[in-house]
C-alpha cells in the first residue's frame, strides 16, 4: 500500500508493515532530506532491507535530481541476490499501482567468476583463475593481436559486447546475477562487463563492499559513480575492520619468492621488447615524463571517488627520474625487494612506524621516499607496456608495489610489524611482514567524502557512538529501533554460575579450570535435553573450542550430549563458509548441534536456542591488535578497554541474534559467563535484547536456566497467528494512521 | 536394597518456579488471582461454535504414547509416564462416553520400537486395563514416530481415519525418511495430531501442518488434560469422504437365567481372539445378521462384519451433531433479577452469570459447564417445552 513519510509517498509491497519498519523510514527520510551520513541499528529479521529499497527508491521517484543513484553494499554473495529479489517485488507493486512502464535499471554487480558465461573459463573454480584467464582473452593488446592473427583466441563475448553493447544501453528492469547471465547469453554479450559498464547509469546498483572500499577495485570499478548517490552498507556490523583489511598488507616469504620471479620475468621480457620494439618504451617514458595530469584533471573536475592508493601529491608531479625507464624500475624494485628479503631474516619481533621503516630503508639502500610513492602507478604503466596477458601471475609484485605506495604515503594509522614466527609455534620459522592499517577511516573516507548521504545499518551496531568516532564522520542520524512484538519471542538468559556454585567465565585465568569446564558441559548438556531442533554453541576462539570439546570427551559429556542431539563441529578451513563468512573469519568458531530427526542430513534447521560459551574477547596477545589500541586510544581517545568490550559484545550480539529471522520465529540466547551480567557489557549489548533482559534472567545457575528455558519453549509453542499481531507488531494501513499508534511509533526510535 | 536411586523426593527434583503464575493484587494478597485462577479453569472451554459442519461420527482413531527416557521427566507430577497415563485412562472413558460408535488402539513407542499395546476395539474396559499394565514399565531410549505411524499406516484397508500422538522427547529414531511416510499419510487421508509435551519440534509440526491435525504443546497438567479433551470431540470430517450408508444391526439382549433349561453357557464371539478370561456365560447380545454372541456392545460382528449397536449408544452421539448453544456470559453486577441458580438454586457468587438464549433462565458455572458437558440439553428450555 501506500504510505506517507513526512510528505512523501511511499510505495510498499507488502499489505502489512512493522511499526518499526514505518520509523526506521522516518529516519531514513530525515537523514536524505539533510544530506548528511547515518547510522541505524534495527533488529534482524524486521523487514530492514524492504524500508531501506522502497523509500529510497520512493524517493528518487520524487526527487530524481536530488538522488539518482542508490549503491546498495552488501557482503556476500546470497545476500546480494536476496535484496535484488525484494527489489524485484517491489517493482511489480510499483507497475502493478501506476501501470507505467517500469523505467528504473537496477542491477547486481558481482566478481567475473559469478557472472563469467564463457564456456571454458567459467568452468574454472577459483576466483583468481577466472579473473586471470578472462584478462589473457580480452586485454586490449591480446584483442589487437587477434587482429592480424586469427588464431589468438578472444572471448567472443567480449567482442560482442565491445562492437555492439557498449552503445546499447541495457533496458530498464531489474537484473540479479542470473538474469545478467541470460541476458548475456541471449545477446551474446558478456554480462560482467556488460554490468559493468551499466552500473553508470543504472539507477540501482547492488553490489559487494569490496567494490567501494577496497581501494584497488574501487579504482576500477566504483571511481565515475555520480556524486549526487546514497550509500548503504548492510550489515556493517564489521565495516571497520572490512576497511583495515582492504588497506593492511601481509608479506611472507612466499610472497617474496613469487615477486622475485615476477621481476625476473619483467626483465626478460623488458629485454625482449628492447630488442623487437624499443619505440614502444620510448612512448612509455614519454606518458611518464607528461605525469599523471590526466588522471589530476579528472580528479579536480570531481569527476572519480578519489583513490587513497593514489594519493593527491603525486597526481601534481611527474614520474621521478630514477624509475622512470623501465630497467631502472626493475632495478629499483629488485633492490627494494633485496631489502625485504633482509628485513625478514630477523629473530626478534620488530615493530615501528612507517617513518622509521623509511628512514632505515634510505640508509641500508638508499631507497627515497618519493619514488616508492610511485611504485604502483609504474607497475600498473609498466605491465600494461609490457603487454603481459596473465595478470594473475603478478599478484605479488603487485602486492609489493602497493606496499611500497602506501608505506611512504602515509605517516600515520600504519604500523609495521615484522614477526619472526607465529606466537604457537615458536621454533618453526616463518617470517611474515605485517602492513598493517590501524585507521578504518583512511579508505572510507573517500566514500563519506565523494557521496552525499551514507548510510550503515545492521541488526546489531550497539553501541552506536562508536562507529562514527571509528570511522571518522559525522552523522545527522544516529538511532537505534526496537523491535515491537505481540509476544516476547526472545528470551536472553545470563547464565553465571553452576549448580555447585561455580562461576562459569572464559577469563584467561579460569578459562583451563576443570570446574568451569566441567559446568559449560553441563550446561549444553542440559539444554540439549530440553530445546528441540538444533541448538548452536559458540565459543570464544577455535583454540579454546578444540580445548574444551577435548575435555569434554574425556569426561564423557560429549557422549551424553550425543544421546540427545547430532553434535557438528566446525573447522576452521572455509568448508562451512556461509556460516563462518557471516561472523568474519576473525575469533569466532561454531559449533552446532543438530537434532537426529531422520537421519538424512538436515536440510533447514531452525536453531531455538543460542549458546555463546564466555566473552568472545579477539586475542589480546597480538601485536597488531595492540598496535591498533595504542592508536585509537591516541587519535580517538577511545580507551583500550571500551574497545575491546566493545567488540566482543557485537560478536556476541551477532552470534545470538543468529537465534532469530523474523517476528513468528522465537529462540533462547544464552549467555553463559559471569561477566556478562555487569552494567558495562550489559549496556553494550542492542537495544531490542537489552529490552528483555530483565534482573530476574542475570547471574542465573545451569538449574534456573533449564527451568527458564522450559517454561519459555512452552509458552512459545501455543499456537501464534497473524491475527494476535495484528495491531500490536503488525500494521494495516488503517492502523497506522490512528494517532496513538503513530504517538507509540515515535518512541520506537531512540536517537542518541 | 533397591538399588535404583528413588528420584521421588521432591527435594531432588530441578529446580521450578512455582510462585511464577501467581501475582499480587492492589492490597498485596494473592487472594484475587487464586480465584481468578480457578474461574480461569472452570471456564477455559472453547466453543467452538462450527455450526454446520460434517462430522466423523464413526471414529477410529489410534493414540500412540511415546514411552521413552525423556517420559521419566518429574515436570509433571508424579512423572510424566504416569501422569500422561492417568489421563489416557481419563480420556479413553470420555471418549467412550462421548462416541459410542467409535474405535481406539493405544499404541506405544520406546527403545527404537513401536509396540502394539491393543487394538482397535470398541471397549473401553480393555483399554484401561493395558493403559494399568504400562504403568509399571520402565521407560528406555528414544521414540520412534516412523515405527509407530508405520505401524498403524501400513495395514491398510481399515478405516483408520486419525492419529493421536503424545510425544515427550525432542528426538525420534526413524528407519527411513520419515517425510515419505508423511506423505503416505497424506495419501491415506490420515489426520496425525500432536500433543507435545516438552517443546515444539520441527517434523512434529511438519507432521501436522501436512496432514491437517493440530499440534499443541503442553504449558501444565491441566492444560494437558484440556488439550486432551479437545481430542474427544469428533472433528470435522473432509468433505472429499463420501457420504455413506452403514449398515448396523441392534441385538436383543437375551437374558437367560440358570433356571431355564434350554438356556446352554456359551462362549462369547469377542473371546475367540483374546486370551484373557475366556468366560461362559448364558445371555447375551446375538447378532441380527448370524447369530453370534456378542456379550458387549458395540462391536462389529466378526462372523458377518456387521456393526452392533444399541438404540442408546447412537442417541449419545446425537448430540455431536446438535449442540447446545454456548450461554451468553455477563457479569454479575450488570446483572439484574434473581440471584440464584435455574439449575441448582443455588445464591449466584461468581463474577459472571450464565443465561440461555432461548429460554433466557440464568445459571451458574458450575451448571453452565455441567449442562454443556453432560446434559446436552438446557433444562430452561425442557421445562417450557413441557409446560406450553
Amino acid at each position: 500500500f501506500r504510505l506517507n513519510i513526512d510528505g512523501l509517498l511511499v510505495c510498499f509491497p507488502y499489505d502489512y508493515i512493522y511499526p518499526e519498519q514505518y520509523s526506521y523510514m522516518l529516519e531514513l527520510k530525515r537523514t536524505l532530506d539533510a544530506k548528511g551520513h547515518g547510522v541505524l541499528e534495527m533488529p534482524s529479521g524486521t523487514g530492514k532491507t524492504i524500508s531501506l529499497l522502497s523509500l529510497i527508491v520512493a524517493y528518487q521517484k520524487a526527487y530524481p535530481l536530488e538522488v539518482t543513484k542508490l549503491i546498495y553494499c552488501s557482503r556476500t554473495v546470497p545476500e546480494i541476490e536476496k535484496v535484488v529479489e525484494e527489489l524485484k517485488k517491489l517493482m511489480d507493486y510499483y507497475t502493478k499501482q501506476t501501470e507505467a512502464k517500469n523505467d528504473f535499471l537496477a542491477l547486481a554487480l558481482s566478481s567475473r567468476k559469478n557472472l563469467c558465461i564463457h564456456p571454458e573459463v567459467s568452468s574454472l573454480r577459483f576466483g583468481k583463475e577466472v579473473d586471470g584467464k578472462c584478462h589473457s582473452l580480452t586485454a586490449s593488446y591480446i584483442r589487437a593481436q587477434h587482429h592480424c592473427n586469427p588464431s589468438q583466441p578472444v572471448c567472443q563475448f567480449y567482442e560482442e559486447f565491445d562492437a555492439v553493447g557498449r552503445q546499447v544501453l541495457i533496458p530498464p528492469g531489474i537484473y540479479n546475477l542470473n538474469d545478467l547471465k541470460d541476458f548475456g547469453r541471449r545477446k551474446g554479450w558478456c554480462p560482467y562487463f556488460l554490468a559493468r559498464s551499466s552500473i553508470l547509469h543504472a539507477n540501482i546498483v547492488v553490489y559487494s563492499y569490496n567494490y567501494l572500499l577496497d581501494p584497488k577495485i574501487a579504482d576500477l570499478v566504483s571511481k565515475e559513480l555520480a556524486k549526487k548517490s546514497v550509500v548503504v552498507f548492510d550489515e556493517a556490523h564489521n565495516i571497520d575492520n572490512v576497511c583495515i583489511d582492504s588497506m593492511s598488507v601481509n608479506i611472507t616469504r612466499r610472497t617474496l619468492d613469487r615477486c622475485q620471479t615476477n621481476v625476473e620475468t619483467l626483465q626478460n621480457t623488458i629485454s625482449r621488447i628492447k630488442e623487437t620494439d624499443a619505440a614502444k618504451l620510448q612512448e612509455e617514458y614519454r606518458r611518464l615524463v607528461e605525469g599523471l595530469t590526466e588522471a589530476n584533471v579528472a580528479r579536480e573536475t570531481d569527476m572519480y571517488l578519489s583513490n587513497p592508493v593514489l594519493p593527491d601529491e603525486i597526481l601534481q608531479e611527474a614520474v621521478p627520474g630514477s624509475i622512470r625507464t623501465a630497467e631502472h624500475f626493475v632495478g629499483f624494485m629488485k633492490r627494494f625487494l633485496e631489502y625485504l628479503k633482509a628485513r625478514l631474516r630477523i629473530h626478534h619481533v620488530v615493530q615501528e612506524s612507517t617513518p622509521q621503516f623509511l628512514k632505515d630503508i634510505y640508509e641500508k639502500v638508499c631507497i627515497d621516499r618519493k619514488p616508492l610513492r610511485f611504485c604502483a602507478e609504474r607497475l600498473r604503466s609498466l605491465l600494461r607496456t609490457l603487454e603481459i596477458a596473465d595478470i594473475a601471475d603478478f599478484s605479488a609484485i603487485t602486492l609489493i608495489s602497493h606496499f611500497a605506495t602506501l608505506v611512504s604515503t602515509y605517516n600515520k594509522g600504519f604500523t609495521i610489524i615484522i614477526e619472526p614466527f607465529e606466537d604457537r609455534t615458536p621454533t618453526i620459522a616463518n617470517p611474515v611482514l605485517h602492513f598493517s592499517c590501524m585507521d578504518p577511516s583512511i579508505a572510507i573516507k573517500p566514500v563519506f567524502g565523494r557521496f552525499q548521504s551514507v548510510i550503515i545499518t545492521s541488526g546489531t551496531l550497539s553501541p552506536l557512538d562508536i562507529y562514527p568516532r571509528i570511522l571518522d564522520f559525522r552523522p545527522v542520524t544516529v538511532a537505534s529501533f526496537t523491535m515491537t512484538l505481540a509476544r516476547t519471542c526472545l528470551c536472553p538468559l545470563i547464565v553465571g554460575r553452576g549448580n555447585d556454585q561455580v562461576a562459569m567465565t572464559s577469563k584467561f585465568e579460569t578459562r583451563e579450570d576443570f570446574a568451569v569446564i566441567r559446568n559449560y558441559g553441563n550446561l549444553l548438556l542440559e539444554m540439549s535435553a530440553i530445546v528441540p531442533d538444533g541448538i548452536v554453541a559458540f565459543f570464544t576462539s577455535y583454540i579454546y573450542m578444540e580445548n574444551i570439546v577435548a575435555s569434554w570427551y574425556e569426561q564423557g559429556i560429549l557422549e551424553n550430549i550425543q544421546r540427545n542431539k547430532l553434535i557438528f563441529i566446525e573447522t576452521q578451513d572455509a568448508a562451512e563458509t556461509s556460516m563462518a563468512l557471516m561472523l568474519n573469519k576473525n575469533k569466532i568458531s561454531c559449533k552446532r548441534l543438530f537434532i537426529s530427526f531422520s537421519f538424512q542430513p538436515p536440510v533447514h534447521h531452525y536453531g531455538r536456542a543460542v549458546i555463546v560459551f564466555g566473552v568472545p574477547y579477539v586475542y589480546t596477545q597480538s601485536r597488531i591488535l595492540k598496535a591498533r589500541l595504542e592508536y585509537l586510544r591516541d587519535q580517538f581517545q577511545i580507551r583500550e578497554n571500551d574497545f575491546l568490550t566493545f567488540d566482543a559484545m557485537r560478536h556476541a550480539a551477532q552470534c545470538v541474534g543468529r537465534a532469530i529471522r523474523g517476528k513468528t520465529d522465537y529462540g533462547l540466547m544464552i549467555f553463559a559467563d559471569k561477566r556478562y551480567a555487569r552494567a558495562d557489557k550489559r549496556g553494550k549489548l542492542p537495544r531490542w535484547i537489552q529490552e528483555h533482559l530483565t534482573d530476574g534472567s542475570l547471574n542465573l545457575t545451569i538449574d534456573e536456566t533449564v527451568q527458564l528455558g522450559k517454561h519459555f519453549l512452552r509458552q512459545m509453542a501455543q499456537p501464534f497467528r497473524q491475527e494476535d499481531q495484528l495491531g500490536l507488531s503488525l500494521l494495516t494501513l488503517e492502523q497506522l494512521q490512528s494517532e496513538d499508534m503513530l504517538q507509540k511509533i515515535a518512541q520506537i526510535a531512540q536517537q542518541l | 536394597m533397591d538399588e535404583e536411586p528413588e528420584r521421588a523426593k521432591r527435594w531432588e527434583g530441578g529446580y521450578e518456579r512455582t510462585w511464577e503464575v501467581l501475582k499480587e493484587d492492589e492490597s498485596g494478597s494473592l487472594k484475587a488471582t487464586v480465584e481468578d485462577i480457578l474461574f480461569q479453569a472452570k471456564r477455559k472451554r472453547v466453543f467452538e461454535g462450527h455450526g454446520q459442519v460434517r462430522l466423523g461420527m464413526m471414529r477410529h482413531l489410534f493414540v500412540i504414547i511415546d514411552s521413552s527416557r525423556s517420559m521419566e521427566d518429574q515436570d509433571l507430577k508424579p512423572n510424566r509416564l504416569t501422569s500422561t497415563l492417568k489421563l489416557m485412562e481419563f480420556f479413553v472413558e470420555e471418549y467412550f462416553d462421548q462416541n459410542p460408535i467409535s474405535q481406539i488402539g493405544i499404541i506405544t513407542t520406546k527403545n527404537k520400537r513401536a509396540e502394539k499395546l491393543t487394538d482397535l476395539a470398541g471397549n473401553p474396559k480393555k483399554h484401561l486395563a493395558a493403559l494399568k499394565k504400562v504403568v509399571d514399565s520402565t521407560c528406555v531410549g528414544e521414540p520412534s514416530l516412523y515405527n509407530s505411524l508405520n505401524c498403524v499406516a501400513l495395514p491398510s484397508g481399515t478405516e483408520i481415519k486419525e492419529i493421536l500422538v503424545i510425544f515427550s522427547s525432542l528426538t525420534t529414531c526413524d528407519p527411513a525418511n520419515i517425510y515419505e511416510l508423511i506423505k503416505t499419510l497424506n495419501a491415506l487421508k490420515i489426520r496425525v495430531s500432536v500433543i507435545g509435551l516438552s517443546a515444539e519440534v520441527r517434523v512434529c509440526t511438519i507432521l501436522t501442518r501436512e496432514t491437517g491435525g493440530s499440534y499443541n504443546v503442553i504449558l501444565d497438567e491441566s492444560h494437558f488434560k484440556e488439550l486432551l479433551m479437545l481430542h474427544v470431540k469428533p472433528p470435522p470430517a473432509s468433505s472429499s469422504s463420501e457420504c455413506s450408508l452403514i449398515r448396523m444391526g441392534f441385538p436383543q439382549h437375551v437374558i437367560a437365567s440358570m433356571s431355564d433349561q434350554d438356556a446352554k453357557p456359551s462362549f462369547s464371539m469377542s473371546h475367540l481372539d483374546s486370551t484373557g478370561e475366556p468366560g461362559l456365560t448364558l445371555g447375551g447380545y446375538y447378532c441380527p445378521q448370524c447369530r453370534a454372541k456378542y456379550t458387549e456392545l458395540p462391536v462389529e460382528c466378526k462372523v458377518c462384519g456387521l456393526t452392533l449397536v444399541s438404540a442408546p449408544h447412537l442417541a449419545r452421539s446425537f448430540h455431536h451433531l446438535f449442540p447446545l448453544e454456548a450461554f451468553q456470559e455477563t457479569p454479575l453486577e450488570e446483572y439484574e433479577g434473581e440471584r440464584f441458580c435455574e439449575a441448582c438454586q443455588g445464591e449466584l457468587k461468581d463474577k459472571s452469570v450464565f443465561t440461555c438464549l432461548a429460554c433466557k433462565k440464568v445459571f451458574c458455572v458450575e451448571c453452565d459447564l455441567f449442562i454443556h458437558d453432560t446434559l446436552h440439553c438446557c433444562p430452561g428450555c425442557m421445562q417450557t417445552d413441557r409446560t406450553s
